[in-house]
């Protein structure tokens, strides 16, 4: 057992300041663990969202020490003990209020993105090197963190014109179906706005789940728009891939 | 006008999610409520995967998975809607797999299947081992492209009874605060488990049977509420979940000593026998000595670092965050942890209750697929293929008829209930009661029963019952007052503990979860081989009991 200072942001959308809480705490505590401990003795009106505590569930995301991070994933060890441990609300987000943000522009988002669309007569064998090449995109817990962190949406607000990395990776999961008949470029490179991001890797770096966003989902998509919008052969290449049953290609 | 549906799905995991597209695909109106955003469902912790005799790994059949989960379940499944499950499990996959659910692959590019706990074949389907996280997000996909309304952070409080029907439910709206009512002609109850009773288990912070309570303080019955199955492998302290698939891939469960113990509890099946008997064996161990610190160990070194990153990526990640443990270079620190209830609401095999207009499905419910113990595998299985037969039913329920009404006298109950509950401010705060049911839970209604510590912890319940009647919510606010919505969830888990000891105590025999080794440890088919049934009648829980439904398995002994 030893003592350990937080500082938490206690407020709503009209305003707030910085409470400080001490705690004693146990080797092993996260801080998702300390935020509940102060939630349940001295703040029972603490707003924080959560549920999982095993990093699956992608609900208590938050800022501490000016990272984004998943709380239930942040062991107090890892974080320096000569200062307070910060936590704050996610910056991109309207405040609801103390540690919880309004995040349903994400949900909105995600609605546009036409979904995945095999053709009725599709023949159902797929080669786990297909599925290796979606299986990074399908581990996104939907965190929000990689949304927080960029630039585009955090400094810029830009919301209106760039669907954020996080879509980028929900794009690419559909795209690199196999079975999938959809082209989705005309909607990256429109209202998704995927020309805005300058590739700063920052959503890459803060992703618990550890998908290389940039490299691995946003890239390959600018390439793909690229080839569809000034040049169709590879577009037609592609569409003629996809359509092939496993066996023939 | 206040919100009125057909079909009201309460709970938007697999279940609750998989209820709600089939509904709106028979044409009716439907929405979902959940009191957490769709995708952040407990579902999506699930990581092994779903059993369905695909024949893709070796032969199979829906016979010898049905035969499977008859003796995993200690001869308490009930055998027709257990048959109705394993004949059905191979479309519903096939259905996941057309919406988009991308499952692991064998050679020839079919779904691969890999080996589970009990299972005569290689029988469970799965996406790497998060298969519950990408079956959440692509039935999420199909409940946005259909367009479901879903009522998102709104945790509901009570179902509303009138004349015997169900009529909808009153709730509270986390975001904005206050109650509000939704009313349908059917109603379905997907709330998922009630893992925390427990303080070691893997459930989420949600999990705490709002369902099985709200179905109880409706009149309908619990069944085999005494089965809480722990799982064999958790880790300390908070009980996150390392998969099954880390044994199914091949690894050995040892003791302090480096023993592959199970040679001496189930030398056939070893690592991959039941989880009722693992847990019981993992917790011998450590109780006579012969583990480190409140724990076993599991070992995956010798599947070489390719395999762990290529199947078991997900379970290197949680052991390196939460027990700074790399299993390629050393073994995991394990403890059984409360992980899933095999009983709940009484229901037939298309979810109906003994209510009109009021279904359940998945965890929250008890068909029963499990009976005593559940295989690993089985239970993502169970909410799709009742949360599909639910869904259908109910839809057709709700088929023509005037638009449901929540009468205005039922809202006005709640609000001065709710008053009376938010005005008190002389009183204890709901955390320390929770602890203390969380830990004596754990002590006296854990892995191993005696009688005296039933009765003991009978008392401590209904005592935290009375403890609770004076309860105080310090947070009079409306913004997101999780202060509330857990003195509410408390309540709950209160009345389920004590159905769980009234039930457990009526069982004087040891089957699957129900271990009783000091004082009946054998399993008595002539007495016990019945469904334990709990109906709340003033205020308190009386017993009751159900035949098991038999169809082809005459009970046999159960070994591995």
């Amino acid at each position: 057992m030893s003592a350990r200072s937080f500082r938490l942001w206690r407020g709503d959308a009209q305003g707030g300041r910085y409470a400080d809480y001490q705690l004693e705490v146990q080797p092993g505590m996260v801080v998702l663990d300390a935020v509940l401990q102060i939630q349940r003795t001295t703040a029972p009106d603490l707003a924080v969202r959560w549920n999982c505590k095993a990093a699956k569930c992608g609900s208590c995301s938050a800022e501490v020490n000016g990272k984004p991070r998943l709380m239930c994933k942040t062991p107090l060890d890892m974080l320096p003990d000569d200062r307070p441990i910060t936590v704050e609300p996610m910056r991109a987000f309207p405040i609801i209020r103390d540690l919880v943000t309004d995040v349903s522009w994400n949900y909105e988002v995600n609605k546009r993105i036409p979904p995945f669309t095999p053709k009725p007569d599709a023949v159902w064998s797929i080669g786990q090197e297909d599925v290796d090449r979606m299986a990074e995109f399908r581990k996104c817990i939907e965190c929000f963190l990689c949304q927080d962190v960029c630039h585009v949406l955090r400094d810029h607000h830009l919301q209106s014109q760039y669907f954020g990395p996080r879509f980028m990776v929900r794009v690419a999961s559909l795209e690199m179906h196999p079975l999938d008949t959809l082209d989705r470029t005309q909607l990256l490179s429109g209202e998704g706005g995927i020309g805005l991001c300058n590739i700063t890797k920052c959503c890459t770096e803060v992703c618990p789940e550890h998908i290389k966003i940039t490299d691995n989902a946003i890239i390959p998509l600018k390439e793909r728009v690229v080839d569809s919008v000034y040049d169709p052969v590879p577009k037609l290449a592609r569409a003629l891939r996809k359509r092939l049953p496993l066996r023939i290609r | 006008m206040a919100a009125s549906h057909d079909v009201l799905v309460v709970g938007a995991g697999l279940a609750g999610m998989r209820a709600a597209v089939e509904a709106v695909g028979l044409g009716a109106d439907v929405a979902l409520v959940s009191k957490v955003h769709p995708v952040r469902s407990h579902s999506g912790a699930a990581e092994g995967g779903i059993n369905a005799a695909l024949g893709n790994a070796s032969p199979d059949s829906p016979e010898e998975h049905a035969y499977d989960t008859v003796k995993g379940s200690d001869y308490l499944g009930d055998q027709d809607a257990i048959e109705i499950l394993c004949r059905e499990a191979p479309g519903d996959v096939y259905q996941l797999e057309n919406w988009g659910a991308v499952f692991s692959r064998t050679e020839d590019g079919r779904i691969a299947q890999r080996p589970f706990g009990a299972a005569g074949e290689p029988r469970t389907a799965f996406a790497a081992d998060i298969t519950g996280h990408v079956l959440v997000n692509v039935l999420y996909e199909q409940v946005v492209k259909r367009d479901i309304r879903v009522y998102e952070e709104v945790f509901v409080w009570k179902l509303v009874v009138e004349d015997g029907v169900c009529k909808g439910v009153i709730c509270w709206d986390l975001l904005h605060g206050g109650l509000k009512a939704i009313a349908a002609k059917t109603v379905i109850v997907c709330t998922g488990g009630a893992g925390r009773l427990y303080v070691g288990t893997t459930n989420a912070y949600a999990c705490t049977g709002d369902g099985m309570a709200l179905a109880l303080r409706a009149g309908v019955p619990l069944k085999d509420m005494e089965m809480m199955q722990f799982h064999p492998t958790t880790l300390a302290p908070s009980g996150v979940l390392i998969t099954e698939a880390c044994r199914g891939e091949g690894a050995y469960l040892l003791n302090a000593d480096g023993e592959r113990f199970l040679e001496r509890y189930a030398p056939n099946a070893m690592e991959l026998a039941s989880r009722d008997v693992i847990s019981r064996a993992a917790q011998t161990e450590i109780d006579e000595g012969r583990g480190v610190n409140g724990n076993v160990f599991l070992d995956l070194r010798h599947l070489g670092a390719e395999n762990i990153f290529e199947r078991l990526h997900g379970t290197r990640e949680l052991a390196m965050t939460f027990v700074g443990v790399d299993p390629i270079e050393e073994p995991i620190p394990v403890r059984p942890g409360a992980h899933y209830h095999m009983g709940g609401i009484d229901v037939d095999v298309w979810g109906r209750t003994e209510v009109e207009g009021l279904y359940a499905a998945g965890e929250c419910a008890c068909v029963s697929v499990h009976g005593a113990n559940r295989l690993g595998g089985n239970a993502l299985m169970e909410t799709i293929t009742y949360g599909r037969r639910a869904g259908a039913h109910a839809a057709d329920a709700a088929f023509g008829g005037t638009a449901a009404v929540v009468p205005a006298s039922a809202i006005a109950d709640a609000e001065r209930e709710l008053k009376t509950l938010l005005d008190r401010s002389d009183g204890e705060r709901p955390w320390r009661i929770r602890d203390e049911l969380g830990e004596t839970m754990h002590e006296n209604f854990g892995i191993f029963r005696r009688e005296e510590q039933m009765i003991q912890q009978e008392e401590i319940v209904r005592g935290l019952r009375e403890r609770y009647e004076r309860v105080v919510v310090e947070d009079k606010g409306n913004l997101f007052n999780t202060d509330l919505t857990q003195a509410l969830e408390l309540g709950f888990l209160l009345e389920l503990a004590d159905c769980m000891v009234v039930a457990g105590l009526a069982r004087k025999e040891s089957r699957g979860a129900h271990a009783r080794p000091y004082d009946y440890p054998d399993r008595d088919d002539a007495n016990y081989m019945r469904h334990t049934m709990v109906r709340w009648v003033d205020g308190r829980p009386v017993l009751d009991w159900k035949p098991v439904a038999v169809t082809h398995w005459q009970p046999q002994e159960r070994t591995y």
